[in-house]
């Protein structure tokens, strides 16, 4: 009889949320309103109303000032005000400047600041100012360790110059983003001392399923503030009008696919190779199914694949904002005759969709469009209807494509690409970034290799960026202005959650030094201060990332997986 | 059609135009009886100057210089021309002054060295994806010490299992020099597997004289041997790769400076009819 070691079937709640929640928190909440209201009945088995608010929500407590979420931020919770009260901030005339934010916004360098890396730049690895860490008051911490927090130093003021919306006890908020898997959209920070749960983005799907009033509130947020905002930038619909929007609005079907924590899943799959039957991965539309409407990827991925053998062949991806279906809607409809879906669509790791329904498209769409259009659809690259997703496998290799998406590298919006057949391993792609980064290259010439491509192990400035969830103050961030996700050195207090969460290792902590090579030590347990490095894409430089520009070979680059065309212009160059 | 092919035809056509109006210019001017050499000499020198300009933008690379990659096509393309003008600025014949034989020769070195280089690096890429892993080149030394020591694991823990120094023996004739060092360096650059499937074969030989754990021993120790000369095929070409430039660019500053003082001899030679 063979031996194994045995533990414990790992359990829905095996990790609470927090292990501080007491049965007398959890008494608490069920007195104060939406849960008092709720018909605990509704909840059976073993996901129970009482579970939920032990397990799956934490409280948290505020003190004036404290920032709750940045605009920009990325979380997986949201929020209902307890006691005290928060304030968003509406951003209509002006937004609160990222430095108090606790945000460095990027500065290029000038020409001179430029030149002087020349001469100026360390000998000893991760060096820093230790003045930066303490001269600027206008950011203001406190707290320790993963409860640090940024908070606004003069409220009053902010709340008088800066226009913003009072949210009182029993009212939610982050609840798009954190349903959506989407930047938070403002703002939000305590006026005076406010206690908070925080619930944690499954709960929050649970709560929703088994209470109406609930599920109809957060639907009739999620509709109005971002659905519609969504529907209006999203290409095909951009001609209609407010009414028609509303019309979509109304009759759009929200759906989230997958897991929202997929990077531990991921990262156990991604030992075992890739696996072309993917029952890993959660179905969103059949191949050969009726088609019920045009689906639109609103966060995430998704991967577009056809029966192949006794497998399935991936034949694209599907990235935020491109779509799915319309091409057997379009058939469908010139031909009279209803189309079945060509290929599958599934999710990878996350996806969240939306989907229009079949007669909406007709209406809104197809019958206002001429015919010789739709029949000749595709040609131009700016035309909306064509499908962009799909990757012409005749030019490349379907196991290249089944690669990055396995990988999820299909998730990079600056992925570091290395054709081996041209790299001649001279190594001015990590020199230029060392020289550029103060002597500390950012990225190792060095991972996965398919096709003779390289995948090399640097930051991708990721579309679902997971190693923003969870920062404690925000420091990991997207910048606003060009997209690429940074970190304040000055805020980063090194706690590695952003490192642990990158499924592709491309965050490193290091621990930083005076510029006479001595490690930088905490005041109290001496211990070296870490910080958190990665790959800026060369953000305050003014040449665009040195790495690309420094290869002579034309072997690297960085790029943006969302252009599938570009990739394959790439690949076959 | 945006592939390197098309790159390539496209600029060696260019050059190809660039080469016939030079010498159809030259060969006007000569005819007219003007004086070319001066021309093609100034213009030489500046192209020189903007070829060894190349290793300066590599040192900058935080500088919005332009991309690498094509300073190095202009590298490529306008060193090639370089010989075009060259060839006219010696009027075709070698050149009879010790000043300028050298420097001719510098030229030639340069150039030569140039042309092999872009030839290994198109080439040596290609093959480098062909064997083995891919491996930092610093790494390699660590990488081969690792071997060593697990071939030298293999064979202490066999003594041990098959009481008999058989595998021993041969390890200390034919593999601990094998292991010891990078080897078979110029046989790796010509992509030639004779001295691999020599030792392979005297391994399988060998084989038919020892024991079952013996036998055992020898196969985990030609898994060795192929990795380990997978690492020297790595070396070998990526060494080539790297040090190649050490021979290109320390003779063009050579070619420079001597460029300088043929410079400065035929200005204050300079003389002519006022």
């Amino acid at each position: 009889m063979p031996t194994f070691e045995s533990i414990q079937r790992p359990e829905r709640w095996a990790v609470p949320f927090s292990r501080e929640m007491t049965d007398a928190d959890v008494d608490r909440l069920l007195t104060i309103e939406p849960f008092a209201s709720v018909d605990p009945t509704r909840f059976r088995g073993t996901v129970t109303l009482r579970g939920i608010l032990k397990n799956d929500t934490r409280l948290v407590r505020y003190r004036p000032g404290d920032i709750v979420v940045r605009q920009g931020d990325w979380g997986n919770s949201a929020f209902l005000v307890v006691t005290g009260n928060v304030h968003v901030e509406l951003g209509s005339a002006a937004n609160l400047p990222n430095e108090i934010l606790g945000r460095q916004p990027v500065r290029r360098k000038s020409l001179f600041q430029i030149i002087a890396q020349l001469w100026a730049n360390s000998a000893d690895p991760e060096v820093r100012d230790v003045a930066a860490y303490r001269d600027d008051p206008r950011i203001g911490t406190r707290g320790s360790g993963e409860q640090t927090r940024i908070y606004l130093q003069d409220v009053s003021t902010v709340l008088s110059k800066y226009q913003t919306a009072k949210l009182e006890a029993g009212q939610f908020f982050g609840e798009s983003a954190a349903l959506g898997r989407t930047p938070r959209s403002a703002t939000v920070f305590a006026e005076r001392p406010t206690e908070l749960l925080e619930i944690r983005w499954q709960g929050l799907r649970d709560l929703m399923r088994r209470d109406d009033a609930l599920q109809k509130h957060i639907d009739a947020v999620f509709r109005d503030r971002a659905l519609k905002w969504f529907l209006m930038n999203t290409p095909i619909f951009q001609h209609l009008d407010a009414e028609e929007i509303n019309v979509l609005v109304t009759e759009a079907k929200f759906e989230t696919h997958g897991q929202y924590d997929w990077v531990g899943s991921f990262k156990r799959l991604a030992k075992q190779g890739i696996d072309t039957d993917l029952q890993h991965e959660p179905l969103i539309a059949e191949e050969g199914n009726h088609t019920n409407g045009v689906i639109i990827v609103r966060s995430g991925l998704a991967r577009l694949s056809r029966r192949y053998e006794h497998g399935h062949r991936t034949i694209g991806y599907l990235t935020p904002g491109q779509i799915f279906g319309m091409d057997e809607i379009i058939d469908g409809w010139l031909g009279k005759t209803p189309k079945p879906l060509a290929n599958s669509l599934r999710a990878i790791g996350i996806a969240n969709v939306v989907t229009i329904p079949t007669h909406l498209i007709e209406k809104l769409l197809l019958e206002k469009s001429d015919r010789r259009h739709l029949t000749r659809r595709g040609g131009p690259k700016t035309d909306p209807l064509a499908s962009r997703a799909k990757i012409d496998t005749t030019r490349i290799n379907s196991d290249f494509v089944e690669f990055l998406v396995e990988n999820r590298y299909v998730n990079g919006t600056a992925t570091m690409l290395i054709d081996m057949d041209r790299c001649t391993r001279c190594d001015d792609c990590v020199r230029a970034c060392a020289s550029t980064h103060d002597n500390n290259p950012r990225f190792l010439r060095n991972g996965p290799i398919q096709n003779n491509i390289m995948v090399a192990h640097a930051c991708m400035h990721c579309e679902d960026p997971v190693c923003m969830i969870e920062c404690p103050t925000g420091a990991i961030h997207r910048d606003l202005e060009g997209g690429q996700v940074v970190i304040n050195d000055q805020t980063c207090i090194g706690c590695s959650v952003c490192a642990n969460n990158c499924p592709y290792n491309a965050i490193r902590m290091v621990e930083i030094r005076h510029r006479d090579g001595d490690f930088i030590r905490d005041d109290k347990k001496h211990a070296p201060i870490v910080k958190a490095t990665k790959c800026d894409l060369c953000s305050d430089q003014i040449g665009g990332p040195a790495c690309q520009s420094a290869c002579p070979h034309d072997a690297l680059i960085r790029m943006d997986m969302r252009d599938v065309q570009q990739l394959t212009d790439w690949y076959t160059r | 059609m945006n592939t390197f092919a098309a790159r390539r035809i496209r600029n060696l056509g260019i050059v190809a135009v660039a080469a016939i109006l030079l010498i159809w210019f030259s060969g006007v001017m000569t005819t007219a009886l003007r004086d070319t050499a001066r021309a093609s000499g100034w213009g030489l020198f500046a192209m020189i100057c903007f070829l060894a300009a190349y290793s300066l933008r590599k040192k900058l690379p935080f500088l919005p210089l332009g991309a690498s990659s094509r300073w190095l096509q202009l590298h490529i393309y306008v060193g090639l021309l370089t010989a075009v003008v060259f060839g006219i600025h010696i009027g075709w014949r070698v050149p009879n002054g010790l000043v300028e034989l050298l420097l001719a020769t510098l030229y030639g070195f340069v150039f030569v060295s140039g042309v092999v280089g872009l030839f290994l690096s198109r080439s040596l890429a290609r093959r480098l994806t062909t064997r083995g892993e891919e491996v930092l080149f610093e790494r390699i030394p660590i990488y081969r010490k690792r071997l060593e020591a697990k071939v030298e694991s293999i064979v202490f823990e066999g003594l041990e299992a098959s009481q008999s120094t058989a595998v021993a023996q041969f390890y200390a004739d034919r593999l601990r020099h094998f292991f010891s060092q990078n080897r078979n360096f110029w046989q790796h650059l010509v992509h030639s597997n004779r001295s691999r499937f020599a030792l392979l074969k005297e391994m399988q030989a060998y084989g038919l004289y020892l024991n079952d754990p013996e036998r055992e021993m020898m196969t985990r120790l030609v898994t060795c041997v192929e990795a380990k000369d997978d690492l020297d095929y790595q070396f070998s070409l990526q060494a080539t790769l790297k040090y190649w430039l050490f021979l290109h660019v320390p003779l063009t500053y050579a070619l420079l400076v001597i460029a300088l003082l043929h410079l400065l001899l035929v200005t204050a030679f300079a003389g002519g009819i006022s």
